[in-house]
């Protein structure tokens, strides 16, 4: 009985099916006139002779039946029977196909492009061989008496208490990597974006680009092969200045060189270090730290001083500030725990000789972290996004579903006599229930092929929301088996969740009533109590999107209305970031200032703002300030957000000034550091005082004391969501350490057409400077609220869909009631009742069930709505107007769609529906 | 002429398996080879031979090809594979093992108990 033969017997066959169907037919030929032939030699006729042979033999087509059942084949010929009928009456009805087809193919293409980028962000992983097998560093330390207290990079609480980080201190790391060597291979990584990205000058143009600091066995670890060229080696990471070659991506290399494979040997200027390119990454590898988006360049650690030094002796000795990323494939044979416990080990000893350690300081502890989704921050962010996201497509499909077995259940009811016809010919009810379900199955595959196009067409519709105008370097949502696989198992599933209810409902028909001619009437109460309860489902699904887009629209338009505290019109915003190998130290400002001059004079320029941080942008810089005679002391008391502007900052910006004054020229050179404080942070430092005057103490390297100059009015910061957090404004040209600042450059007409000429400006000063990130306020605002926006489309394009559907669902269930209440309603009007009587009669029966759904949805549209607080803005999520709102469109939409077929009840001439039946 | 009997139930692919196995034969071939081996004495409903046959080919105990017939006609030749022989091997004894089984109980007396 081997699985083979029978494969090679069924597919032979079903391949050559009329040969075997030939075969067959010659077969038995034989058999009959073989026993004809010994018949006739027993003195038969030949008529008798074959008579008695073919009694002999029994039904032919039956035993022909069993044999291609022996062969496997009565499955697929079912099969074949039961999609052909299924074609003809769905052509037979186009509407109803299209419907079906139609909603499902939204449904499924929705959830589709949602998984597409769930796909992308949750599960897609390092484009090196092996990922899993990489571990990314990290450390956990109490909050209060940690030691580490310089840090860039990520950091949060931890599981249990305390908080974590990933980032190591260059000095921690070495030793990391030498003393652990036998249990894991480490290597080292540091990602330059956003602020810290590096200006390459290639054939004399500048440009900004992403770069990822790598480490000599970066390559060799993540066993990556060059595309051409070759790779970043130990040697060029080997001391200090060793290296000065960069790797490109493959995506830099199609954006900037075009493919070319002169680009190997090229130099180009890094912060006008002059480095060699030396190779290409491969195309599907995006660097150790994103899975989505690779740096444009690679280079050496060993550069790091010369290239990226952000204003500080080499980051390579520092020992206080801990920046470095690690990761690492641990030793064969070496168990999780074993590793951790010896990097653990080293970790201790590694701090304990490069820092201080106060008496009772928390030294660090180690731990491995899944490294094969690099830093995961897409992960991270967008995590909750992608997950409501495709909770609110499961509801579309789920109310596409119901659609569907509402449609079907009211065809099957048509369908009753055809139906008890075949039962009564012999069908077997699970034949009945297999071809209902074949129907249903079919539609959701067209469905689900058709969901999968939407799908594959808007796959990157959300990436492309989400990113940030300016920034081109957004999330590629990708297909890959695992959506296909998704999008199947969805379909498969709609497919028998709408047919199941419909199929069994077919098999339980009664024959005795289903071939007479008035079955429908006789077990209408069955059937419609069926559809009642899906058109409850349909309301309160409808419900609960209505509600979500309500919530989401009041959200968005709460956002608008935000007072921000300054004018955000008419603002174009752009980042200088002075190369510090030319503009070294208190340098950068003097160049700023020049261009700040430069800008004023631009024909159409009505003010120029600058500032260290955008607003708005979800930056954060902050520092801790003292009353004079306090003792030093870390905690959430003594912290205020700050940030460094120039004179004509608060003007340009329109925040007002409401007691002292702004910076101005005599403040410039002076070492008296003065600062304009806002409102909020006047009542947290000076509460019932007044602060004009007064001094705040901070920290550098020793105490430095700030004189309030001014009090400002609040402005939001870093977030239109927060309310204006207390902010201490510092004077850009009283600072000694080099700056990345943004222009905010106020202009009378649109700004965007002063691009060109704020670009010429800025070049005047120096043509290797380029203008980063040019985008007016309104998108740097805009840019910060994607999400709620896309939810609000979203679910505001959901939530019409929704009640278009409930509204259809309502309508067809009334109108055949009230078509097949004729008789009845005659009659009642026969004896008097009045067509107001009647109209109203049905407009009860539909404000019932959509009460009914209404009740339902509105309950379960309370439990869904708090998993979205964090998504609000300005209201709760049982936001009552909402709520009241959505009752009444559904309500209303509900009596709407059942006013149609109520006054075509009211309408019924008694007479004649009497006499009709 | 002894009465005829039915063929006990699941016995029919055994008896194939059997009469194919000392020579190749087509589908009336096999029937009256079993009938001719019974001595006449046990029925084989003709039809139900057929769907047996092409069960025993797709689980490969039979192979068949087409050939000439006694009389020079064409006609469908079955033959015992390799599996086939294990087959009617196993079945065999499992058939002895149970007669001599169900023989031994019918032939229990009160005594023995």
């Amino acid at each position: 009985m081997s699985l083979r033969s029978r494969l090679r017997s069924w597919s032979s066959a079903m391949r050559g099916r009329s040969g075997m169907e030939n075969d067959m037919d010659a077969e038995l030929r034989f058999h009959l006139e073989a026993y004809a032939a010994d018949l006739r030699t027993s003195g038969l006729t030949e008529e008798e002779a074959y008579r008695k042979a073919r009694l002999a033999f029994g039904n032919i087509e039956a035993h022909k039946q069993d044999v291609r059942q022996s062969r496997g084949l009565r499955f697929w010929d079912d099969l074949r029977a039961d999609l052909t009928y299924t074609l003809r009456t769905l052509r037979k009805n186009p509407g109803f196909a299209t419907i079906a087809i139609l909603s499902l193919a939204l449904g499924i293409g929705a959830n589709t492009t949602i998984f597409t980028l769930a796909n992308t962000i949750l599960f897609d992983k390092l484009g090196v061989p092996h990922p899993d097998g990489l571990r990314l560093l990290s450390w956990t330390a109490d909050d209060d008496k940690g030691v580490v207290h310089s840090m860039w990079g990520s950091y949060g609480p931890a599981h249990n208490h305390g908080f974590s980080s990933t980032s190591f201190s260059y000095p921690v790391y070495l030793a990391l990597r030498t003393q652990s060597a036998g249990v894991a291979d480490l290597f080292a990584f540091k990602p330059l974006e956003g602020n810290r990205r590096l200006t390459a000058t290639i054939d004399g143009a500048a440009e900004v680009v992403t770069a990822e600091l790598v480490s000599g066995n970066y390559y060799s670890v993540l066993n990556v092969k060059p595309q051409i060229g070759r790779l970043i080696a130990n040697a060029d990471d080997a001391r200090a200045g060793s290296g000065p070659v960069i790797v490109i991506s493959d995506r830099y290399w199609s954006s900037r060189f075009g493919r070319s494979h002169d680009v190997v040997g090229k130099q180009i200027a890094l912060n006008r270090i002059p480095v060699t390119v030396i190779g290409v990454t491969p195309s599907g590898f995006t660097g150790a730290s994103s899975v989505q988006v690779a740096s444009d360049v690679f280079l050496p650690f060993s550069m790091q001083p010369m290239v990226a030094p952000f204003g500080r002796a080499s980051l390579l000795e520092d020992k206080e500030l801990w920046w470095t990323l690690v990761m690492g494939r641990l030793k064969p044979g070496v168990t999780e725990e074993q590793a951790r416990a010896v990097i653990d080990l080293h970790l201790h000893q590694a701090v304990r000789s490069t820092m201080k350690i106060p008496a009772g300081g928390d030294v660090p502890r180690a731990s491995l972290e899944r490294g094969s989704q690099g830093e995961n921050f897409a992960g991270k962010d967008q995590g909750q996004s992608v997950r409501i996201l495709m909770g609110l497509v499961a509801f579309v499909l789920l109310l596409g579903c119901v659609n569907i077995a509402n449609l079907l259940l009211a065809r099957s009811a048509t369908r009753k006599r055809e139906i008890s016809v075949r039962l009564a010919l012999g069908a077997g009810r699970f034949r009945i229930i297999r071809q209902v379900l074949t129907e249903s199955l079919l539609l959701s595959a067209l469905g689900g092929i058709a969901g999968m196009l939407l799908g594959y067409w808007t796959r990157n519709f959300i990436p492309h929301f989400l990113s940030k105008a300016w920034d081109t370097t957004g999330i590629q949502a990708h297909f890959n088996w695992r959506v296909l696989l998704f999008s199947s198992g969805v379909s498969l599933a709609a497919g028998v969740l709408f047919g199941l209810a419909p199929a069994f409902n077919s098999a339980r028909n009664d024959l005795n009533t289903g071939v007479k001619d008035r079955g429908i009437r006789t077990s209408q109460g069955r059937k419609s109590r069926a559809g009642q309860l899906l058109v409850i489902l349909q309301i309160s699904l409808s419900m609960i999107l209505v509600t979500a887009a309500g919530l989401f629209l009041r959200t968005i338009i709460n956002l608008a209305k935000a007072d921000v505290g300054f004018d955000s019109s008419n603002l174009l915003l752009f980042q200088v970031q002075p190369p510090e190998s030319r503009y070294a130290g208190a340098k950068s400002q003097r160049l700023l200032h020049e261009i700040e001059e430069r800008v004023r004079i631009v024909p159409g320029v009505e003010g120029v703002a600058i500032s260290s941080e955008s607003l708005i942008a979800h930056g954060i810089s902050n520092e801790l300030f003292f009353i004079p005679g306090q003792p030093f002391a870390r905690g959430e008391e003594h912290s205020s957000n700050i940030n460094d502007v120039n004179a004509d900052f608060f003007a340009t910006m329109r925040i007002p000034i409401l007691a002292g004054r702004t910076f101005n020229q005599t403040d410039a050179p002076t070492k008296n550091l003065v600062v304009v404080m806002n409102q909020a942070g006047a009542k947290k430092f000076f509460p019932g005082q007044n602060p004009l005057r007064r001094q705040l103490e901070k920290y550098d390297d020793g105490p430095v004391r700030v004189t309030i100059i001014g009090i400002c009015k609040d402005a939001k910061y870093d977030d239109l969501r927060q309310q204006p957090p207390p902010t201490i404004y510092g004077f850009y040209r009283q600072s000694q350490e080099p700056m990345q600042m943004t222009f905010e450059v106020r202009s009378r007409e649109l700004p965007q057409q002063l691009t060109p000429a704020l670009r010429n400006a800025v070049r005047s000063v120096d043509k290797d400077l380029p203008l980063v990130d040019v985008r007016t306020q309104r998108e740097q605002i805009d840019a910060t609220t994607a999400e709620q926006r896309l939810f609000a489309a979203l679910a505001t394009g959901f939530g019409i869909l929704a009640l278009a559907i409930a509204s259809v669902g309502v309508y067809g269930l009334m109108a055949f009631s009230v078509a097949s209440r004729r008789n009845e309603i005659g009659i009642r009007m026969a004896l008097g009742a009045q067509a107001r009587q009647v109209l109203r009669m049905i407009l009860r029966e539909t404000g019932v069930l959509a009460i009914a759904g209404v009740a339902v949805g509105a309950a379960a549209s309370l439990g869904c709505a708090k998993l979205l607080r964090s998504m609000l803005f300005g209201l709760t999520p049982n936001d009552p107007l909402t709520l009241g709102l959505s009752v009444a469109i559904l309500l209303g939409a509900a009596l709407l769609a059942g006013f149609l077929p109520a006054r075509r009840a009211a309408r019924i001439d008694p007479l004649e529906a009497v006499r009709h039946d | 002429m002894p009465k005829e009997l039915d063929l006990l139930q699941g016995t029919l692919d055994m008896l194939i398996l059997k009469a194919v196995s000392l020579g190749p034969l087509h589908g009336y071939g096999i029937l009256l080879r079993i009938q001719q081996l019974a001595g006449e004495r046990i029925e084989v409903q003709q039809g139900s031979l057929y769907p047996a046959l092409a069960r025993l080919e797709h689980n490969g105990s039979l192979q068949s090809e087409w050939g000439e017939s006694e009389n020079n006609r064409k006609a469908k030749y079955y033959r015992l594979t390799a599996a086939g022989r294990r087959q009617l091997k196993t079945e065999t004894e499992s058939w002895h093992r149970m007669a001599d089984l169900i023989a031994g109980i019918l032939k229990a007396t009160p005594e023995e108990l």
